[in-house]
């Protein structure tokens, strides 16, 4: 919640300076004054723009998993292990067994 | 059930390979039946034209063709054939001559035609192309089926010579054997099973279990506590507690606990793999003995007892030899 929040905040203002750099530029254009340096405030801007956009990214990663083999496995299942997709037999009794019993189909 | 968690559980038993048909069937339907729906509206239009609709929706996410082949096998095995027909064909379409989409019609044969039909139809693609796995490997699965163990066991060696690295394959062989009693054989195709894949503990458990079956008991204590190793070794957090076994840790132990008793009633029994005896079977039985005390009564949910505690308790309190 608080990361999402943290990147929207920080995707806009990150907009806002760059709104803000063209406009300036711009200025600077119609006034036939040479390009100087980017007023601080802006550069301030986009400074807090990349730290609250970290915060927000790390925030709002998803639950760290486990590196082990062994924690992986723990996880798994003796059938899913044993399945051999492969050669798995597909005529069985799932046609009889599954059915609707008056046959109709849905 | 939204459509949400029934995609999750789809995605799930994909990556588990798990063949869980009838949850896969049920989901599958009611990821087609929702995304139908917004399309459906005031009329009620035909089930085969909202499937149409549907697909056409899904087929814009990645996943929507492995969902649809996962759906397509499901529904040949739950029998629901007509299902299995229309995703079959919206696949077929989209992947005109792919050996994946042979593979599916394949199956889609061997469900209702006789095997000779299927047999021959994978003959014919074997002459175009005699490395196709898929289809070699559903060849072999039909001629087990039909009772011609040998000629599959033929075919299978010859697969796997071919592809070594497939650890399906190495599976099926050690099944093939097992069924028919030849448990060493079984174990020799288990021991490539452990050499591709040496860090996964069922295929240890089963070559343990393989092991004992065929009587090799030194080779099987060995075994079964390489996967108590496995799946149990890394607690180092836990050293000073207890922890509790869990899952296939607990099989382990009652084949530890199995071996110790054989071994210890005949103390000087030639290994088949020459595996050296265990030192001191005495202490592994009464680790064993305790590791499962421990396992079957810690109490689960609401505090209620393990199934089967008393069983347990008086097998282990048994003398040992």
């Amino acid at each position: 919640m608080i990361g999402k929040l943290f990147l929207t905040l920080a995707t806009l203002a990150l907009l806002h300076a760059a709104y803000s750099t063209y406009e300036h530029l711009s200025l600077l254009k119609a006034l036939g004054k040479p390009e100087g340096s980017l007023p601080l405030d802006i550069v301030y801007e986009s400074v807090l723009a990349l730290i609250l956009g970290l915060l927000g990214a790390s925030l709002n990663a998803p639950p760290l998993k486990d590196i082990t083999w062994a924690s992986e496995m723990k996880k798994r299942t003796i059938d899913g292990m044993d399945s051999r997709l492969g050669f798995a037999q597909y005529k069985s009794r799932g046609k009889l067994l599954f059915a609707n019993p008056h046959g109709d189909k849905e | 059930m939204s459509l949400q968690s029934a995609l999750e559980q789809l995605a799930a038993h994909r990556i588990k390979n798990t063949r869980a048909s009838q949850d896969v069937f049920r989901n599958g339907l009611l990821v087609l039946q929702k995304k139908g729906l917004k399309k459906l509206g005031d009329d009620g239009k035909s089930f085969h034209y909202t499937c149409q609709n549907v697909t056409h929706k899904l087929l814009r996410l990645p996943a929507g063709w492995t969902f649809l082949e996962q759906l397509t096998l499901a529904s040949i095995d739950v029998g629901r054939l007509d299902i299995a027909d229309q995703c079959l064909q919206l696949i077929a379409d989209k992947f005109p001559n792919s050996p994946r989409v042979d593979c599916l019609t394949g199956i889609r044969i061997e469900a209702t035609e006789s095997p000779e039909t299927a047999l021959k139809y994978y003959a014919e693609i074997l002459e175009a192309d005699s490395a196709n796995a898929g289809i070699w490997k559903r060849r072999i699965s039909v001629l087990r089926r039909t009772g011609k163990v040998e000629k599959a066991v033929n075919e299978l060696v010859q697969f796997l010579d071919t592809f070594y690295t497939d650890v399906e394959g190495w599976l099926e062989l050690a099944d093939i054997y097992a069924s028919c009693n030849q448990y060493e054989h079984s174990l020799q195709a288990l021991t490539h099973v452990l050499l591709l894949t040496p860090q996964n503990p069922f295929y240890m458990l089963q070559a343990a279990e393989t092991a004992y079956t065929a009587e090799d008991f030194p080779l099987a204590i060995k075994m079964f506590l390489t996967v108590v190793d496995m799946t149990d070794g890394d607690d180092s957090e836990q050293l000073l507690q207890e922890s509790t076994p869990l899952g296939i840790t607990v099989r382990a132990w009652f084949g530890v606990k199995l071996c110790a008793r054989r071994i210890a009633q005949n103390t000087n029994m030639k290994s088949p793999s020459n595996t050296s005896l265990p030192k001191k079977v005495e202490l592994l039985d009464e680790l064993a003995t305790e590791r499962l005390r421990v396992a079957y009564s810690s109490s689960g949910q609401k505090g209620e007892i393990a199934k089967g505690r008393q069983e347990v308790f008086a097998w282990v309190a048994a003398p040992l030899a």
